[in-house]
């Protein structure tokens, strides 16, 4: 039985060596108002196909669009919903990776779609099913500064109810698989029932879509065997910066599905092919093939172009190999 | 500990590294990356822009003066790409449009020569002032680089220690008083805080110079007091982007060390108003006396233009003058 590949979500924009770098230079141009907006978009869909295709070839079936539009995971739905401001540069959990740190000023409100087009557009370019990723309620507020609400709770919830919105449009555009990515919920096990009302509000208006709970960077064991009452249909757990986490899958309920991140999508050293096939046919017979998807260890944009591709081959090599 | 030999009272002006290149250096460097121009070529504007900025510091009236590092491209690169057992890897993304070449650990590091000596004596050279050694820490380079050789994060390290320790003795032999060990990523792992404070005593251990680290975007309010134990005589931090926030942990407990007071945030196009800035050592020195204080730019201003930077480093000297003033 076929084991299904996928990936966590970012993926690298810079081209591979000797290539131009189209994205960056237009940046370059707009900040010195040498290139327009437009200028940029075609670069953006045009690296967003290149990156699309990347994964095709790799073998990868339910992919992303690599986030290539965005800066972070955040920015760009802290931009469209009203109530926020962007805020400083801050480090992106343990990586020498930066965000910006979006500030609530005010009562958070819907204010249009913050990643549909980037899905529509992603949908289009593939015959293969395409993962719209969001960011969780938790981590969103966890890694904002809240200046308005005064209260965890409070907060967390409003930010439920836009993201909602958009889970919604995402349905619509026609996303079969919606990944919420809650990093900051390993080390905040005190959000774990927040979480499940606030994951609860984001779903409630959604129909067939396969949802995703995303973990990474670390292990689950604060959170245990009740991260999976979550109500998702499948969870993302880190196996390589979190190898505690190889615990944990015997607790999963049989109405629930693993995302099983087992190549390192942080360091350039590459998995060697048995052990990797090892690994897979290990969860497989756990879990049952069926109920089982791979991916790297998290978004791929820690690692130069060449690197990520060679990951992304290893991985779907591996998981053919198992899976014939 | 090795104490301040700076006349005045104080609130001493530096920076915290590196400076903006000008245009034409930004260019040949393109040059020099296509094979177009010489080497030679090339390290003839580097020393022209560090004779400028030296000069530029001159002129403000600058305690402790940087080189400003028109010479190297990324902290860690510089490095890496001369230490053997290191090597240059692929462009990854560290926020907005900036990149970086990350470096990859495939075999044991050593080190076979003195790597910033001959640009310290050159800067020095050049001014009376005292011109900081500037150094990548060693925790911050395995932080930084991939790892496809050690076995684990702390054997890594500790290699780099030593190479890092070695460059430092040498700076020190060519007269360096003040050398700083930068440390952006000490507060990225709570874990890894004791590692960060054993690697550090390898490196300034032998040392007579004031030494210095220099930290950043982190997870203070964790990090600190115990930050304290990273032995060095100065810790330098970004106060301005944090609205000096940083200042009500020293309520509780003391800061015991020389600080390095960053109040200008080098990520933002916006001149801070001297007001603000003269404000912001106003409220420091409720906590650490004047004759401990350095005050610079949030972090190295490389990412601003050169008239950002000359302006905000302006501004910074004349908030200066007006608290010294009130001593």
């Amino acid at each position: 039985m076929p084991i299904q590949t996928t990936v966590v979500g970012s993926y690298p924009k810079p081209p591979e060596e000797g290539q131009i770098f189209r994205v960056r230079k237009t940046i370059q141009g707009l900040d010195k108002g040498a290139a327009s907006l437009e200028d940029l978009r075609a670069a953006q869909d045009e690296l967003a196909r290149s990156v699309i295709a990347e994964q095709e070839q790799a073998g990868i079936d339910v992919l992303t669009d690599g986030h290539v539009r965005w800066d972070d995971i955040l920015t760009p739905f802290a931009r469209t919903m009203r109530g926020f401001e962007i805020g400083g540069l801050l480090r992106w959990f343990d990586n020498n990776v930066y965000y910006r740190r979006p500030i609530c000023v005010a009562d958070l409100e819907w204010g249009g779609p913050s990643s549909v087009d980037a899905f529509k557009f992603a949908r289009a370019a593939t015959s293969r099913a395409v993962k719209a990723v969001i960011p969780g309620p938790v981590t969103f507020a966890r890694l904002s500064v809240d200046e308005h609400y005064g209260d965890h709770d409070a907060f967390v919830k409003a930010i439920a109810r836009v993201l909602a919105q958009e889970a919604f449009e995402l349905e619509a555009a026609g996303a079969r698989f919606i990944q919420i990515d809650e990093p900051a919920l390993l080390n905040a096990p005190e959000d774990l029932s927040l979480a499940a009302d606030a994951l609860r509000t984001v779903t409630a208006e959604l129909g067939e879509a396969e949802l995703t709970l995303a973990t990474y960077f670390g292990d689950a064991k604060r959170l245990g065997a009740e991260l999976f009452d979550l109500p998702v249909h499948r969870v993302a757990l880190d196996l390589v910066a979190g190898p505690e986490n190889r615990e944990l899958i015997s607790s999963i309920p049989s109405d629930k599905k693993l995302q099983a991140g087992i190549v390192d999508a942080r360091n350039t050293k590459l998995e060697e092919a048995e052990l990797l096939q090892r690994t897979i046919e290990d969860l497989a017979s756990e879990v049952g093939p069926e109920r089982l998807s791979v991916a790297p260890s998290s978004g791929l944009e820690f690692l130069p172009r060449e690197k990520a591709r060679a990951k992304l081959e290893r991985l779907c090599a591996a998981a053919q190999k198992v899976g014939g | 500990m090795s104490e301040v030999d700076l006349a005045g009272p104080g609130l001493w002006t530096t920076s915290v590294g590196s400076f903006p290149k000008p245009d034409y250096l930004t260019k040949a460097r393109g040059q020099r990356a296509r094979g177009e121009i010489e080497r030679e070529e090339l390290q003839e504007l580097e020393r022209k822009a560090t004779r400028e900025w030296i000069e530029f510091q001159e002129s403000i009236g600058t305690d402790l003066v940087v080189d400003g590092e028109m010479y190297r491209g990324d902290m860690v690169a510089y490095f890496a790409e001369e230490l053997p057992g290191l090597e240059i890897g692929g462009l990854v993304r560290s926020y907005g449009n900036r990149y970086y070449r990350k470096p990859i650990a495939v075999g044991a590091i050593g080190r076979d020569r003195p790597i910033t000596v001959e640009w310290w004596k050159y800067a020095q050279s050049l001014t009376d002032a005292p011109v900081k050694g500037m150094l990548t820490g060693p925790y911050t380079i395995c932080d930084w680089s991939f790892n496809e050789h050690y076995a684990t994060r702390r054997d890594f390290v500790l290699d780099l220690a030593k190479v890092i320790r070695d460059e430092a003795l040498d700076l020190e032999k060519a007269g360096a008083r003040y050398i700083q060990i930068d440390e952006p990523a000490a507060s990225t792992r709570m874990d890894e805080l004791d590692l960060v404070i054993e690697a550090m005593a390898i490196v300034t251990e032998p040392l007579s110079a004031h030494t210095i680290t220099h930290i950043c975007y982190g997870d203070f309010h964790n990090a600190y007091p115990k930050m304290l134990d990273i032995p060095v005589d100065q810790i330098d931090l970004e106060f301005a982007n944090s609205d000096y926030s940083l200042l009500d942990e020293f309520g509780d407990n003391p800061f015991t060390k020389y600080v390095g007071l960053g109040i200008s945030d080098v990520h933002s196009h916006a001149l801070e108003p001297v007001d603000d800035m003269v404000d912001g050592i106003r409220r420091a020195l409720k906590y650490i006396p004047a004759d401990r204080i350095f005050v610079d730019p949030d972090c190295g201003l490389k990412t601003r233009t050169v008239d950002e930077a000359k302006q905000k480093l302006s501004n910074i000297k004349a908030a200066v003058d007006i608290v010294r003033g009130e001593l």
